[in-house]
């Protein structure tokens, strides 16, 4: 696949993926420090006669952008910790109605106002249910510059292909760093654009919501002869509302299961210097992700030189979590060391996956980022 | 307009299906067509009932303020309509005096 | 021949489950039949709707629907619209949802003028949720979070509405169902932003325990407490007081609708025409 070379900011090559990958609407309130996903986009959409909004509030700016979502539109909203919090209700809304979106999430201190214009990974546990309910998110997560460009695109092929918000989680390192990044030229984006599924038969034998157990709904664009309801609540084959048992069961249940039997659609890792990893005794398996496993990768250089075997493992799709392949990891090898910018909110699950409750973990939650010198002195601290 | 056949030489007639027997039709008419009747298998126990269709004036106000879209006015270049007369006028006051139901000893002429 | 509502309604659905004799059917029956005065195609218009049984409107009716969260009818609709620009969107909402926890969006949706008509369907009380106190609810009448009688003091929707920015506001009630079809034909003609309030009878939540007990007690209090404008003008201040005028109470054919003036703007990033200034409007604040 050609590529070419840019000189970016993770906000601004975010913004650039979704235009390519065919958004026409963006819809959004200012955030430090996802605002220049905004900024950026503001004049990229108009110039293609797309339209971009910055909105009254955090809720409206999902509002909106489900709406036009809803109307047939590869739909965006960028937005940080406070924004998802407000934004829950409404994700939920998108998610039980199956409306496709994507959601960019720029990482910053928390919880509440926290640290405004400082890194953290603190909203790993809400992505993976920012609503109430039932909820089986798809979250990604970009772990270096160039994958704030592919993996926004990836996450509007999901989203169509799912027919729900997908999360694009960026820590605030990313968002600003600005470096060289090597990225898909426009045309193959284009070529990958897989958008979501239609109906092209004749209206009345149109049942949007009537579909497999493990496959979402197909739901056509407005305005096209299609006419059908949009709800929140328990709906039938038609959208409209019900509370009748075995729907509500079988809705429910699709929703969770049109995500879990494709994972393999879905999971993305990286296994960096694991491939002499035999599971033999000093081994050590670092699990890191977003702007960390840049540092933890420095770290394992290092380690190296001074003859501990170490490799990285890192899940790019957060959620679903990447389970099988954290239990056969794990199995392998002894000394596990997570690393993240929160305490402990991906360790609980790889403690899940993995069975283990002696995971060993690399906290920090002031707001700075991680140095590899310090994941280097942690793996000879407690291995 | 959105048109459908209206049944031959009927003023206003009514849908069962959808009626709710919520009485507004019957208070909105100046003429004394419609009554409420006993309707056991109905939730409140009543049932719209067209009982005076040669007084129906054709002034619509049933239609317009039924929130079921059960009751229906022909149009007025196909019906001929009836004036509003005395007699109807005391019916639609007994009627709405008794709770929306002709007496049953009502003797004014109809 | 009569009017054949069965072409505008989801058929299937009826009866609707609104209680009887609520007004919210009446403004269903005015609305398909002013949508139907204007000729508009059922794919060429979207009605969205909040929570509440105003909210249950979207369902019955056989036009793109959307039922979203509890006072985010305006935000949704400003994304379909805004996506769809030369569609219909109209929304439909009760005074909880408009004007309780949807004020913001109310506010805003006036504010940007984008061509959208909201109908807030004023039933005075949450209906759906049984009788709980809404900002329009009178002062002094029973609700279940007040057994001991309303404090709250209310706020008058339309004023919110004329002084947001909304460039067409009016108000009827469910006992003029001819007005109220006119006034919706008008709101739905005018481009820019059209807020309707409807008054309407929920004597099942508000009127049972405040002496309207019947749909005729209610619409009879609704009636005492509007007239028109007209009128109403002639009023004292102390008089105006404990009425609402109905019929149109503004309207400016001038102003800029939010989608035309987006137009503006993807022609500046097309290169087509200089950057917008403030020389570009009257209004210099």
């Amino acid at each position: 696949m050609a590529t070419r070379e840019v000189i970016s900011t993770g906000n601004e090559l975010a913004a650039i993926a979704a235009v390519d990958a065919g958004c026409t609407f963006f819809g959004g309130y200012p955030l430090t420090p996802s605002s220049e996903v905004m900024h950026v986009i503001s004049d990229l959409l108009p110039a293609k006669g797309g339209a971009s909004i910055q909105m009254e509030d955090e809720i409206a700016g999902i509002c909106c952008v489900i709406g036009a979502a809803m109307s047939g539109t590869r739909a965006l909203t960028a937005t940080s910790g406070p924004g998802m919090s407000l934004k829950a209700e409404n994700l939920g809304l998108a998610q039980m109605a199956e409306v496709p979106l994507v959601c960019i999430n720029v990482m910053r201190g928390g919880p509440s106002t926290g640290l405004p214009t400082r890194v953290s990974q603190g909203d790993i546990k809400q992505a993976s249910n920012p609503s109430h309910g039932d909820y089986r998110s798809i979250t990604l997560c970009a772990g270096n510059l160039a994958e704030c460009y592919t993996e926004t695109v990836r996450a509007f092929n999901l989203a169509d292909r799912f027919m729900q918000p997908v999360i694009v989680l960026l820590d605030e390192t990313l968002g600003h760093m600005h470096g060289k990044a090597d990225i898909p030229t426009v045309e193959d984006v284009e070529a990958g654009i897989v958008p979501r599924k239609r109906f092209d038969g004749p209206a009345d034998e149109y049942f949007p919501y009537e579909c497999e157990a493990t496959e979402p709904a197909t739901l056509n664009p407005m305005f096209e002869g299609y006419r059908y309801h949009y709800t929140g609540l328990h709906h039938d084959k038609n959208g409209f509302p019900t509370e009748e048992i075995e729907t509500c069961r079988k809705l429910i249940q699709r929703l969770e299961d049109k995500v879990m039997a494709h994972q393999d659609e879905i999971e993305l890792n990286e296994e960096f210097m694991c491939d002499d990893l035999t599971g033999e005794e000093g081994e050590v398996l670092i699990i890191a992700y977003g702007s960390v496993s840049l540092a933890a990768k420095e770290a394992i250089k290092h380690l190296r030189d001074d003859g501990i075997k170490a490799g990285l493992f890192r899940p790019i799709t957060i959620w679903p979590s990447p389970a099988n392949k954290i239990k056969e990891m794990t199995d392998k090898i002894k000394n596990v060391l997570v690393v993240e910018l929160n305490i402990r909110q991906y360790t609980d699950e790889i403690e899940r996956a993995s069975g283990r409750l002696d995971i060993e973990g690399l906290y920090k939650v002031n707001g700075r980022a991680i140095s590899p010198y310090e994941i280097v002195n942690k793996v000879k601290e407690v291995f | 307009m959105a048109v459908m056949v209206a049944p031959e030489n009927t003023p206003v007639w009514v849908n069962t299906d959808r009626c709710k027997a919520c009485d507004v039709c019957v208070d909105a008419c100046p003429a004394g067509v419609l009554s409420m009747q006993q309707e056991p298998t109905s939730t409140l126990g009543a049932m719209i009932s067209v009982i005076a269709p040669e007084s129906c004036i054709g002034c619509n106000e049933c239609e317009l303020s039924c929130p079921d879209f059960a009751i229906h006015v022909a149009d007025k270049k196909e019906f001929k309509f009836a004036k509003l007369s005395d007699e109807s006028k005391a019916r639609q006051e007994a009627i709405a005096n008794n709770g929306y139901r002709l007496p049953e000893d009502y003797k004014g002429s109809n | 021949m009569a009017f054949n509502y069965d072409q505008y309604l989801r058929t299937e659905k009826m009866p609707t489950l609104w209680c009887w004799g609520c007004g919210d059917g009446v403004i269903l029956k005015a609305f398909i039949r002013a949508v139907d005065k204007l000729g508009i195609n059922k794919d060429d218009m979207c009605v969205v709707s909040g929570i509440g049984c105003s909210g249950r409107f979207s369902s019955y009716i056989d036009f793109n629907t959307v039922h979203t969260t509890h006072g985010r009818t305006i935000a949704y609709a400003t994304g379909i619209k805004l996506a769809n620009p030369d569609k219909h969107v109209v929304c439909v909402a009760g005074d909880g949802d408009a004007l309780a926890i949807g004020g913001n969006h109310t506010i805003h949706g006036c504010r940007r003028n984008i061509d959208l008509t909201m109908i807030v369907i004023n039933n005075f009380i949450y209906g759906l949720t049984n009788s709980q106190t809404s900002p329009t609810t009178p002062r002094g009448m029973w609700t279940v979070t007040q057994k001991a009688g309303n404090i709250d003091p209310t706020f008058n929707a339309c004023n919110l509405a004329i002084a947001a920015g909304a460039s067409f506001v009016g108000r009827e009630t469910v006992n003029a169902p001819r007005k109220l079809e006119k006034l919706i034909v008008q709101a739905i003609e005018h481009k820019g932003f059209s807020f309707v309030e409807v008054n309407s009878n929920c004597h099942i939540n508000l009127g049972r325990k405040n002496k309207m007990n019947s749909a005729m007690a209610n619409l009879d209090w609704i009636d005492s407490i509007t007239m028109p404008k007209k009128k109403y003008d002639t009023l004292s201040e102390e008089e105006k007081m404990n009425y609402l005028p109905t019929g149109i109470l503004k309207q400016d054919k001038d102003a800029d609708e939010y989608c035309d003036m987006y137009k503006e703007i993807q022609k500046v990033h097309q290169k087509e025409r200089a950057k917008i200034t403030q020389d570009d409007f009257e209004k210099k604040i």
